[in-house]
């Protein structure tokens, strides 16, 4: 279990680089595509932020929080696992599959145009999804 | 150390490496790309001009007028010519990738259909303006239609000039001048013929023009 704990922060890490580096670069000049094309279109098109707010700023606090919950399960004495722990991560990732399969499909169908960072988060996310250790999973104390 | 710590400290060492990290690739990504595009190119005829015939810097945007990112920057560029009125020009020429911006090449049409009646760059301004009405839109025409007749354009002679070929052969010149200096993103700006690379502020514009006004 704490294999895949492990495994999940370093995607988390990996999701809170890149969120940062689409945040820093957003307003910084058109934003290169190495592999998809329309990075540019995707980042400055009015389904690139909420409120004003960047959307790439709420993957940060995602990628934090998930992060940190995480972190928090890594160190958690193994005798006393938290419940609330789990349930958090597991239902945390599978909001943001969500939110990441709607930006997808904004992308793939409204924008017809491809971000490479975002399509990598949304990996990262589904992956998270799939490693989270999913709170119904446990044993039942005999 | 107390338990709780631990995560603690992981989790702040990991968000201060991270930050760390995207500043620094987004600083890699700031530097030049060791591109195969010339830095420089003749670009000769063709295109709009806005500013006075005798400035000494002539601004050529190639942009797209679906393309978000130019919309992005056109009231930086709008901006960069009232704060050099004497000292600069604009030389727009049309790039639209009709690939990903299906509504892209109507809209060229649009803008050059109305400067055949002399309003060129009042369409110019509008479409890039009015950009989020027209772009997702699957019959964006009318929407031209609109502004064209918002501006007091003859509707008729405005609808001849979306249906010219002759207005789409000036725009795939431009687009062929483009291909000619391997312009391969848009908006791609080059000034007095040098490729330049602006970001989207009006401080790194103002820089990037004050750079290379004459001594």
């Amino acid at each position: 279990m704490k294999t895949r704990s492990a495994v999940v922060a370093i995607l988390a890490f990996i999701g809170m680089v890149d969120a940062l580096y689409l945040s820093i670069k957003r307003n910084a000049g058109p934003i290169p595509c190495h592999v998809t094309r329309g990075c540019t279109d995707v980042l400055t098109s009015k389904y690139s932020e909420i409120a004003g707010i960047p959307i790439s700023w709420f993957g940060v606090g995602f990628y934090i929080v998930m992060f940190s919950l995480v972190a928090f399960k890594i160190f958690e004495d193994p005798k006393h696992p938290s419940d609330w722990l789990t349930a958090s991560i597991f239902y945390l990732a599978g909001a943001a599959l969500v939110v990441s399969a709607l930006l997808v499909g904004i992308q793939a169908f409204i924008l017809k145009a491809f971000c490479e960072y975002c399509l990598l988060s949304a990996v990262l996310v589904l992956t998270m999804f799939l490693l989270a250790p999913s709170p119904g999973r446990r044993k039942l104390p005999a | 150390m107390p338990k709780i710590l631990k995560p603690l400290v992981v989790i702040v060492l990991a968000v201060a490496v991270a930050a760390g990290a995207a500043v620094y690739l987004s600083r890699q990504a700031d530097q030049p790309e060791e591109s195969t595009a010339p830095t420089h190119a003749d670009i000769k005829g063709g295109g709009h001009i806005r500013g006075p015939e005798k400035a000494s810097l002539t601004l050529v945007e190639f942009g797209d007028y679906q393309c978000p990112s130019c919309g992005a920057y056109h009231p930086l560029v709008k901006e960069i010519q009232n704060r050099y009125p004497q000292q600069l020009r604009l030389e727009f020429h049309h790039f639209p990738l009709v690939s990903i911006h299906p509504n892209s090449m109507l809209a060229s049409k649009a803008a050059e259909a109305a400067g055949e009646q002399g309003r060129y760059w009042e369409m110019h301004d509008a479409l890039f303006e009015h950009q989020r009405e027209w772009s997702d839109s699957p019959n964006a025409e009318p929407i031209f239609v609109a502004l064209a007749s918002q501006m007091g354009l003859d509707s008729n002679k405005f609808m001849q000039g979306l249906r010219s070929p002759q207005l789409q052969d000036r725009i795939l010149r431009d687009v062929e001048q483009g291909q000619n200096a391997k312009v391969d993103a848009v908006p791609t700006f080059f000034i007095n013929g040098e490729r330049v690379h602006i970001k989207l502020s009006m401080e790194d514009f103002v820089q990037v023009i004050q750079a290379r006004l004459p001594k």
